[in-house]
């Protein structure tokens, strides 16, 4: 981040500063679920909670049907029709996010909390050339003149490394390549310098290579901001090198959540190691933590484990009594009655 | 021995029109593929892969050069639709889901090219229920439409109507890249078994590197429509020569924390535009190792081994400051390791 941006973030009180023992983004136990007309209502979170350090990056990981943009858009308070948080608490900086009334919450959209999606050119107006559209957003959220955030704009631009920037701002959407879109999304979302970021399996598109270098550029913001950080994906492999922290998704609910290399060392959950398998170019291994990987819905108010029927360690108990929530080995935590220790 | 695929020379422009600009998506490119291995294609978006694939299966026409299929060039005389060669290459596509016709069962799509080769109704029936069971579905999934199976299913569907015709050459144009993880593993697992049990040669374009180690004999690296590297799997992920291929396998993250293959060509930016290429190394402008001569002319084939060539006047220097390490090997043995408890 240049110093001007900085300057300009800090006058506005969104700035870098951030007391490093309190977490940026708490959320203690909530439940999601969606209204189905003319049928029970599916629920899609179960009691999940985390939280988040200045600089953090939390990986979320977890199959198509987890959960994972639910919570997403939970925290952006932007689920969908028939979506509704039934309980729990998603405080900012101490602050009770799903309390705030609307006009409040605008304010901090865009301004404390930025999102970063996975397909860029459906986020972007394709009839606006992409510097307006980065403008708005920081003109919106902080008191400045045009000129001033064209300075910004340009400012951020180059941060996320978008070559020839004062010619990309007026460039249309169309006209980016894949890459290029995505860091325009990236610059939108870090403008106001958010103190949290969640990024919604944004990176899964793109090539390796392109994918390598977002990346860092992320890890980069991370660690020189401070900025705490929601990374949603599927790929396992991504989280392994980019997060701090783990955290396994499965039928709604956080099932195992570790530092990352207490986590490769030994995943405690079933399931955690059943994905892990699934990476490896080995049936057998595969074979070993049972075969079927899919969609579960949770059923209301199912206190038992869900990933029973496909669990290689299934015992009775599974089936019948409620999940507890156990402390790991060395960190972390694990949702199982029977996790599995080396 | 004659290859079972040849690619001589191919070169595939496609005019622009109205502005007298060409996309240059294929720059003379050429390998071989015998009979039961796999090449891999790799490279990123935009380096011309699934071009090489059209001309393979003569769905457009080659500008210069040749596809030759047991010794005969594939082109407008000669292509996956004459009689003669009907059956004999098979293609997959990247999207199973929108290859199927959503209007037409699973046993119609499956039956259909058996159809067009006019086989016997008994035969084709007993045919349909084979495949199906050698792609490991259900027999119930007959009857149903594209639309309700999984797109790891429909993916099966699509390798069954493709392998009904015992083709000798299948094209899979990223065969991975839409499925979730379990998924894909199996469908890894599946493509392996045919290729065992069946011979088919495969011709693999992907951008997926993990598929591509499971998958492949030998491996070819694109970059702008140039081969910019060729050779056997353990020669490309083991002891690149290529700065491109170095750059492709440092990217390449495994779901462990402590294997990163560490390399001098980090890539940075993109790749540029195919229309108006500049002469010399393709990868000149993105090359940390660019010299003077790398802009001057396209590099002279140079031979490591009898079965690995690379095009990079500075190979020796790149193949000096990379180490030998094969990440996913690996990877398997700590899969291995902290799996089979």
């Amino acid at each position: 981040m240049t110093s001007n941006a900085v300057r300009i973030a800090e006058k506005h009180g969104t700035g870098t500063a951030a007391d490093a023992a309190t977490p940026v983004i708490e959320v203690e136990a909530v439940d999601v679920a969606y209204r189905v007309y003319g049928a029970a209502p599916k629920r899609a979170l179960r009691g999940v909670s985390f939280q988040i350090m200045p600089g953090e990056i939390l990986g979320l990981v977890g199959e198509s049907g987890a959960g994972k943009s639910t919570l997403a858009r939970a925290i952006m308070r932007s689920l969908p029709l028939g979506g509704r948080i039934e309980r729990g608490r998603v405080r900012f900086l101490g602050s009770d996010l799903l309390t705030l009334d609307e006009p409040e919450f605008a304010k901090r959209r865009g301004r404390d909390l930025g999102m970063i999606v996975a397909n860029p050119r459906g986020d972007l107006n394709p009839l606006l050339p992409i510097g307006t559209q980065i403008v708005e957003v920081a003109r919106t959220h902080l008191a400045l003149s045009h000129s001033a955030a064209v300075r910004l704009v340009l400012d951020i631009l180059k941060t996320v490394a978008i070559p020839d920037p004062e010619r990309r701002f007026h460039a249309f959407p169309h006209e980016l390549s894949g890459g290029m879109a995505q860091r325009v999304v990236i610059a939108i979302a870090l403008v106001c310098s958010p103190k949290f970021v969640i990024s919604d399996d944004a990176t899964s598109g793109l090539d390796v290579t392109v994918q390598a270098q977002i990346l860092s550029l992320l890890g980069k913001l991370a660690r020189e901001q401070h900025t705490a950080m929601l990374y949603i994906t599927r790929d396992l492999g991504v989280a392994a090198n980019f997060c701090d922290r783990i955290a396994i998704m499965y039928g709604g609910q956080i099932v195992e959540e570790a530092p990352t290399n207490l986590f490769f060392s030994g995943p405690e959950h079933p399931y955690s190691n059943l994905l892990l398998a699934a990476f490896a170019n080995n049936p057998r291994l595969r074979a070993r933590w049972g075969a079927k990987l899919g969609r579960v819905t949770p059923t209301a108010g199912d206190p038992t484990c869900l990933f029973a029927d496909y669990c290689v360690k299934r015992e009775e108990k599974c089936v019948h009594a409620p999940l507890p929530l156990k402390q790991r080995r060395f960190e972390g935590l694990v949702r199982c009655h029977f996790p599995v220790l080396r | 021995m004659e290859p079972l695929l040849r690619i001589a020379d191919l070169v595939k422009h496609f005019p622009l029109k109205g502005t007298g600009h060409r996309v240059h998506a294929v720059n003379g490119i050429s390998f071989s593929i015998n009979k039961g291995e796999t090449l891999s294609l790799v490279g990123e978006s935009g380096s011309g892969k699934t071009t090489v694939g059209r001309c393979v299966l003569g769905l457009i026409r080659p500008t210069s050069g040749a596809a030759l299929f047991r010794g005969k060039p594939i082109g407008s005389a000669w292509n996956v639709r004459s009689p003669a060669l009907r059956g004999k290459i098979q293609l997959v596509f990247q999207e199973a889901g929108e290859s199927l016709d959503p209007r037409m069962s699973i046993w119609a799509s499956i039956e259909e090219p058996l159809r067009q080769m006019k086989l016997a109704r008994d035969k084709r029936r007993a045919r349909v229920r084979e495949v199906i069971e050698r792609v490991s579905l259900p027999p119930s999934v007959l009857d149903q439409y594209p639309f309700e199976l999984s797109a790891g299913e429909q993916q099966r569907v699509a390798i069954a109507r493709a392998i009904i015709t015992e083709p000798e050459l299948l094209v899979l144009d990223e065969p991975t890249s839409a499925l979730s993880p379990a998924t894909r593993a199996e469908l890894i697992d599946l493509l392996a078994d045919v290729q065992r049990e069946l011979g088919t040669t495969y011709l693999l374009i992907s951008h997926d590197l993990s598929a591509v180690h499971q998958l492949s004999h030998r491996v070819a690296v694109m970059y702008l429509g140039h081969l910019v590297e060729e050779g056997t799997l353990d020669e490309i992920f083991r002891t690149p020569h290529h700065p491109y291929t170095a750059g492709l396998l440092s990217s390449i993250m495994l779901p462990n924390p402590e294997l990163k293959r560490e390399s001098a060509f980090v890539l940075t930016g993109e790749i540029p535009s195919p229309i108006a290429l500049a002469t010399g190394c393709p990868l000149a402008p993105r090359c940390p190792l660019c010299s003077q001569r790398c802009t001057e002319a396209f590099p002279p084939s140079a031979a490591v081994t009898a079965t690995h060539r690379v095009y990079c006047y500075r190979h020796d220097e790149v193949a000096r400051r990379e180490s030998a390490i094969d990440i996913f090997g690996a990877f398997q043995r700590f899969a291995e390791r902290v799996l089979s408890i």
